[in-house]
């Protein structure tokens, strides 16, 4: 336990440092990069379109009076995002519910030390892109998560195998999944553009086959029933219904717009909402055996 | 190499005695494994009355905070002996220690399991649930590594 808290310890001083180090340079970055570039900076949300490219954004500069200060809350927030980045990996010592909720404290922690040196440090201009910047960590988050987790189900393989059992499942049952893909592909790709070709050539005003009755009766039908087959065979596949709204996405652009961006929920949750259906049934079928 | 079984009526504990011409590390390999081998049966309880049941009973030990439990297929019993003296007693190649709290017997597992909060279950004989912790795992694929399965 000593050990490990002086571990931590070191880490969180490294961690703190690097970050306190790396925020100047990555604002002089980005800085010269806004100067040079000032419509992508926009694109990001900063504000470092003022002047020759600094290691404080101008506006942070003007905001505490003088650029000594504003340097030095940088180096504190930074060096307060990099101690708890560094910790990053501590919470998968953990099982079960320990790992969660430690993972969540730890995203909890990350987040709102971003947010704030993102906020304090003018690095971006408008609340909503603090929103963006956490929905990227989050993604972060969850592919960390992914990448641990399929190398804790290489273990559970090993451990299988070592034991004389079936090897059991692929990781996140994709092998199980993929002989799905085809009959997804030709529900929420091919089908929509037939429909809208019968739509464009046979019907005059309202597309009521590819605008109506495909996205709010087909396609939550369809997935739904498909989901049940596989839960039925396979289990809980969570990437059925990931796949299922992937798929069908190009359509949405294809055939619509972003405002048919929900069309990808029509299918996902029933195709979610069956395969766990499927997969209930699935367990109480030999019980009544 | 030539066996000799030695029967001695009223000899509580096996004593093996190895027969060498010279000390070599062929030997001292035999000689520790031998060690190892922690044949005797394991004295629990129900209620008042002791049973003295063979290893291969026992699908794990666990302690429930009261004290230490064995589960057999049929039979919960009380140990009146603490989870780390089990571990020296029972036999490194079928038993394991899976987290601080439970000791199983690898034999009985029947599927190994992986939730997606990163839980490891152990099903034992398809009806007793143990979890691994995940510290452990090495320590369970190094005793899985000692030949135990290839030994069948």
């Amino acid at each position: 336990m000593m050990g490990n808290k002086k571990q931590w310890l070191i880490r969180i001083f490294i961690g703190g440092l690097l970050g306190a180090l790396l925020a100047p340079v990555v604002v002089y970055f980005f800085g010269s990069f806004g100067v040079d570039r000032p419509e992508a900076s926009q694109a990001v949300g900063s504000l470092w379109l003022e002047g020759i490219p600094d290691i404080v954004a101008p506006a942070m500069v003007r905001a505490f009076g003088s650029a000594g200060l504003a340097a030095l809350v940088q180096s504190l927030l930074a060096g307060v995002f990099g101690a708890v980045a560094a910790l990053a990996t501590l919470p998968f010592a953990d099982d079960g519910k320990e790992l969660i909720v430690h993972s969540l404290a730890h995203f909890a922690a990350t987040a709102l030390s971003f947010s704030a040196l993102l906020w304090v440090c003018r690095w971006v201009d408008e609340p909503r892109f603090i929103l963006l910047w956490a929905g990227l960590l989050a993604l972060l988050y969850g592919l960390v998560w992914l990448g641990r987790w399929i190398g804790w189900y290489g273990e559970v393989v090993q451990l299988r195998t070592l034991l004389g059992l079936d090897p059991g499942p692929s990781p996140l049952k994709w092998k199980e999944t993929l002989p799905y893909l085809p009959f997804i592909l030709l529900v929420c790709d091919l089908l929509p553009l037939v429909l809208a070709w019968v739509d464009r050539t046979f019907v005059v005003d309202v597309p009521v086959f590819s605008g109506l009755l495909y996205p709010y009766l087909l396609l939550p039908v369809v997935g739904f029933l498909s989901g049940l087959s596989l839960g039925k065979r396979q289990g809980v596949c969570w990437l059925y219904p990931l796949a299922c709204a992937l798929c069908y996405l190009p359509m949405v652009y294809l055939l619509f717009n972003s405002s048919a961006l929900f069309h990808c929920f029509m299918v996902a949750v029933p195709a979610l909402m069956g395969n766990v259906l499927g997969w209930l049934y699935r367990r109480a079928v030999p019980k009544k055996r | 190499m030539e066996v000799e079984l030695r029967l001695e009526p009223g000899r509580q504990e096996l004593k093996i005695v190895i027969l060498a011409g010279e000390e070599t590390e062929e030997l001292r390999t035999l000689a520790r494994e031998l060690e190892g081998l922690a044949l005797g049966p394991v004295p629990v309880w129900l209620g008042e009355e002791r049973h003295q049941l063979p290893q291969s009973a026992f699908l794990r030990f666990y302690t429930d905070g009261k004290g230490v439990s064995a589960q057999t297929s049929t039979v919960t019993y009380t140990v009146r002996l603490r989870l780390y003296e089990l571990e020296e007693r029972l036999d490194p190649r079928k038993f394991v220690r899976i987290s601080n709290s439970e000791i199983v017997n690898l034999d009985r597992v029947t599927a190994v399991d992986l939730s997606l909060a990163g839980t490891i279950r152990m099903t034992l004989d398809g009806q007793a649930a143990a979890y691994v912790s995940r510290r452990y795992v090495k320590k369970i694929k190094e005793t899985l590594h000692l030949g135990r399965r290839g030994a069948q």
